[in-house]
């Protein structure tokens, strides 16, 4: 499986997610720089990372959904290739329309930088394919801007669809929902998916809990390795 | 002929632009929440629905003030409001 990072002007967590994968996978792993047009080589998962690309200006990940690379990206995703977009990488998905929603402002009106425990609410997706339903995950959380916004109607829709992938959860009585969500994400949704499968993003960071002597934990390898396996089963598309 | 076009066009106007953009109505603002609490902190109680927003302010070319508005409301669509969560309003006057 090729892996190709986009990295833009304020990302911070490129490098991360770069090791988390290559380490994890034994995967060749690609830079590449926003103002590119096109991927060097054809890559089979492209990751937006975390970060705060353009310094969050105007509204996180706004500029970046506009960069010179999205339009290579969009063409990867639109033929099925495999599209992750983490934290500020998610909200880049969000604001380039790939998912629907937006990352509002947490409700604590503070930056949240902790271990966050979610649920997996969905696997019929290339990504968590390989966890179980139900399963609770650790994956640390670091932003200010988290809380999944969606108007009411396309809410129940994304929800009906079974599009929401990770919800936050407690983890002793492996509950989830809204009341379990830091940042006031409405039903308490972490990650969610497209119709295909093939892009996902959510705001807790999997790379950051890969390596357990790290202290993030390392429930991250499982999610790397599901994506692979999947990868694996499907073959190239 | 090029030259003759160029000489018949009007030369384009300067106007100045303002697109208002503010968080939409049921759309939970944060910002605006913790502005009011603080202003009923120093006894603007009878302030209410506070909400943040932003203004973009720039000059814009164009043959005429309706043009010019078009232009910044296609601004507001393409980048700088996410109509989701946002409405904008524009106005626009002649530069001076």
């Amino acid at each position: 499986m090729r892996v190709s990072i986009v990295v833009f002007p304020g990302s911070n967590c490129d490098r991360d997610v770069q090791r988390a994968v290559s380490e994890t996978l034994k995967t060749q792993v690609d830079m590449v720089w926003h103002e590119e047009r096109e991927f060097p080589e054809k890559p089979d998962l492209v990751v937006l990372p975390g970060g705060f690309s353009y310094g969050d200006y105007l509204r996180s990940g706004a500029m970046a959904a506009r960069s010179p690379i999205i339009d290579s990206v969009r063409a990867h995703a639109a033929s099925g290739g495999l599209l992750l977009g983490i934290c500020n990488g998610f909200q880049v998905l969000t604001e380039a329309r790939l998912l629907p929603g937006a990352l509002l402002a947490n409700t604590s009106m503070t930056f949240l930088c902790k271990k966050c425990w979610l649920r997996v609410e969905s696997t019929d997706n290339h990504f968590t394919s390989g966890l179980k339903k139900g399963d609770i995950v650790q994956y640390p959380i670091a932003h200010h801007e988290g809380l999944y916004f969606l108007p009411e109607k396309e809410l129940k829709a994304l929800e009906d669809d079974g599009r929401v992938v990770f919800r936050y959860a407690d983890k002793d009585t492996g509950k989830a929902g809204a009341e379990y969500a830091p940042n006031g994400a409405l039903n308490g949704i972490a990650g969610i998916c497209n119709k295909e499968g093939n892009i996902l993003g959510l705001m807790p960071h999997p790379e950051r809990s890969t390596f357990g002597h790290l202290n993030g934990g390392s429930d991250g390898r499982e999610f790397w390795l599901s994506v692979a396996r999947d990868f694996a089963e499907r073959g190239a598309f | 002929m090029r030259f003759l076009v160029t000489l018949m066009q009007k030369p384009m106007m300067s106007f100045y632009a303002e697109a208002i953009i503010t968080p939409r109505a049921g759309v939970l603002d944060t910002q605006g929440k913790a502005v009011e609490k603080t202003l009923g902190r120093l006894g603007y109680e009878n302030a209410g629905n506070v909400r943040v927003g932003r203004i973009v302010t720039m000059t814009v070319k164009a043959n005429e003030k309706s043009e010019a508005a078009e232009y910044v409301k296609s601004m507001c669509g393409d980048l700088l409001a996410n109509d989701l969560i946002e409405t904008y309003t524009v106005t626009v006057r002649e530069a001076e």
